[in-house]
């Protein structure tokens, strides 16, 4: 459940540590983000001397969040964090490696590119 | 510390148990034209390829542990039009292919505005077209061959620190060692 002001996790190697969501984007009074969706985030905190700077605003997609996400087959995920992949605007990962493990909802929701790399598919 | 630990412990001990519910995930298709879960077999896929002249065509086979796809095929095109034209090759093959079934089913396309990288997703094989300095950028044959991808020693070690050992009983003897 990630709304405007949550802080989210950077699980990408796009030099960027921390986000804050500012937006969702879909309906336009959407309360609330689950994996999968994108959001448009600012940038908190970011490593030096990478193309990404703090308070730079970019749009992120969530690969994992605390609030549990439920499968027909009766499986529950949830992670211990709430974390986000750094996108442009066509949907290509500003990163070239993303880690932790990520779940497969992402492949059928078109994020193919994600799911190819990262190291582990739940 | 613990967390870590024990969340890696539940993962190696629910692998085999955790492998036959992933089996059920995966839909079968049974629609006429399509077999073995994939639209496009591999060989078409070379083909097709090879026909738009795509450079520097990989096909690498992904390690066992990642069981959502069984081949990924990397191909170069030499310009934004070129490799949109590489995505909609392989779409038209999937649409001949399936000429005069009743419901087509056609291959999951990513990416195809940009024509930086484009992904053309039937199935059990993925294929990328990507530019040279998105290949370059990307370097997905580095992540998916198998010797970049070794074990970290670190998990195996904590495999071993986990294995259940029974310590060796001293205290009582059996009896046939003792008669002996």
């Amino acid at each position: 459940m990630i709304q405007p002001q949550t802080h989210l996790n950077v699980a990408d190697n796009s030099g960027a540590r921390e986000l804050m969501c500012i937006r969702i984007i879909g309906a336009s009074n959407r309360r609330y983000a689950y994996i999968g969706d994108i959001v448009v985030a600012v940038i908190k905190e970011a490593l030096p001397n990478t193309p990404l700077e703090r308070s730079e605003v970019i749009r992120a997609v969530i690969v994992r969040t605390c609030k549990e996400l439920k499968r027909s087959n009766g499986m529950i995920i949830h992670y211990n964090d709430n974390a986000a992949v750094v996108i442009d605007q066509e949907g290509n990962p500003k990163g070239t490696r993303i880690f932790g493990a990520i779940a497969r909802e992402l492949r059928q929701l078109n994020f193919t590119k994600i799911v190819s790399l990262a190291p582990e598919v739940l | 510390m613990w967390a870590v630990i024990r969340s890696r412990t539940c993962s190696l001990s629910s692998t085999n148990s955790q492998s036959s519910i992933f089996q059920q995930w995966k839909r079968p298709f049974t629609i006429d034209g399509v077999s073995n879960g994939s639209i496009l077999e591999l060989q078409e896929i070379e083909k097709v390829l090879t026909d738009v002249k795509a450079d520097d065509v990989k096909v690498i086979p992904v390690p066992k542990h990642c069981d959502w796809a069984d081949f990924m095929v990397v191909a170069t095109g030499r310009s934004t039009w070129h490799v949109k034209n590489i995505a909609q090759a392989l779409i038209y093959q999937a649409k001949q292919k399936q000429k005069g079934a009743e419901r087509m089913l056609l291959p999951t396309v990513e990416g195809q505005a940009g024509g930086k990288w484009i992904i053309v997703d039937s199935g059990k094989v993925i294929v990328h077209a990507l530019d040279e300095k998105a290949r370059a950028y990307y370097n997905l044959e580095g992540l998916w061959t198998p010797e970049t991808l070794q074990k970290d020693p670190i998990d195996e070690d904590l495999q071993k620190a986990l294995v259940k050992v029974r310590r060796i009983n001293n205290s009582k003897k059996k009896p046939t060692q003792k008669n002996a």
